[in-house]
């Protein structure tokens, strides 16, 4: 079940439509992990802009990122972000390895990490395609490790531009069973937001 | 026989993007920058400063706070400074952030529009800029220390710098 943090009531459906392409890349997520791993939207949030970060709490801590932009006119940035540990422990048991002690990401560990990205970004903006009838596609992933803050500032750059409210929606993850320090923030411009709405009213 | 020296920990006020946080001496602000510029002025004889994350170039009567944009953001900062006796003769400027984080194929190209727009309005109005640590694919972490006026500036993977 997700939150919805704001006095727009028409929020409260956006969150639904979200909640449904968490559950397709969920499903997703199911099958490339043989069943491990799976997801859930806890929070939409419309927000001030200056409260974005301390409200996300991103801190000033330094994450693994796979950053994906959403390809076409809508636009928007989907981020899965990890701590060092969870990151690794994700690689590892994507690779079927011990997790790696080095400090550097190996190429096949990132690419793991990455080709994740990849997967869950696919799956949530095919349900979201299906539900705006607009077509949304994932970027090629990036693989960055960094404040998550400031990837999170460069994410909502678009909506910044037209706003000062940022809308964000933050995804839990459960591996094993657990859940775990492993968060999507996806983050539609107001083109798609537009296309959601209108796509909630016309039904 | 010990003794102990107890020492008054100092203020530390994080500056999210759009703030303006104004600083009297002894007090710090830390930020963390992507493609926004973290912009200090800086009145060394006073050991005041106003600290600014500034998250795009020109207000074009878009929606937001003074802090927001640069052409509001260091008019805003210059009034606070004055109604608190910082004379603007008596300012320096630091800055850092305008990084490109998602590469030459992201989205949008902010960083450095961000910068050359600061940059032409200290000059237009005499301000001098002290220093400066801008560019990149990296997020930095800074802090400012208004008792000694250094901008630590932090990059991963790279030793920190002081400006």
């Amino acid at each position: 079940m997700f939150d919805v943090t704001t006095t727009d009531p028409s929020l409260n459906l956006l969150g639904q439509m979200f909640a449904a392409a968490t559950e397709h890349a969920s499903v997703a997520m199911s099958g490339w992990t043989s069943g491990q791993v799976t997801l859930s939207l806890d929070e939409v949030q419309e927000i001030p802009l200056e409260e974005a970060s301390s409200v996300l709490d991103m801190g000033d801590d330094l994450l693994t990122m796979v950053a994906l932009g959403i390809q076409g006119d809508p636009g928007g940035q989907l981020i899965l972000a990890f701590d060092e540990t969870n990151g690794r422990q994700l690689a590892a048991s994507l690779l079927g390895r011990e997790v790696c002690e080095e400090p550097e990401w190996s190429a096949l560990e990132q690419s793991a990490i990455m080709e994740t990205g990849n997967i869950l970004a696919s799956a949530y903006l095919n349900e979201l395609t299906r539900l705006t009838d607009r077509n949304l596609s994932p970027s090629a992933p990036a693989f960055l490790q960094d404040y998550g803050a400031s990837v999170l500032e460069q994410a909502i750059m678009a909506q910044a531009m037209v706003s000062d409210r940022v809308l964000l929606c933050r995804t839990r993850f459960e591996f094993k069973k657990r859940a775990m320090n492993w968060s999507v923030f996806f983050v539609p411009s107001q083109e798609l937001v537009r296309s959601m709405n209108h796509a909630l009213y016309a039904e | 026989m010990s003794t102990t020296v107890l020492t008054k920990k100092k203020t530390e006020a994080n500056v999210g993007m759009s703030q303006v946080v104004m600083l009297e001496e002894g007090e710090l602000a830390k930020s963390v920058l992507g493609s926004c510029i973290g912009l200090v002025l800086y009145h060394e004889r006073r050991k005041i400063a106003a600290v600014c994350h500034i998250v795009l170039p020109e207000s074009l009567d878009r929606p937001g706070p003074p802090g927001k944009f640069a052409d509001t953001a260091i008019p805003h900062m210059l009034e606070l400074l004055v109604k608190q006796g910082g004379n603007r003769a008596g300012l320096i400027a630091k800055l850092a952030g305008g990084s490109n984080m998602f590469g030459s194929n992201g989205p949008l190209q902010i960083g450095e529009a961000n910068y050359n727009m600061v940059k032409d309005l200290l000059e237009e109005l005499g301000i001098p800029l002290v220093g400066k640590h801008i560019g990149g694919e990296k997020g930095r972490r800074i802090l400012f220390d208004s008792q000694t006026g250094e901008l630590k500036v932090e990059m991963m993977g790279e030793p920190a710098v002081i400006l």
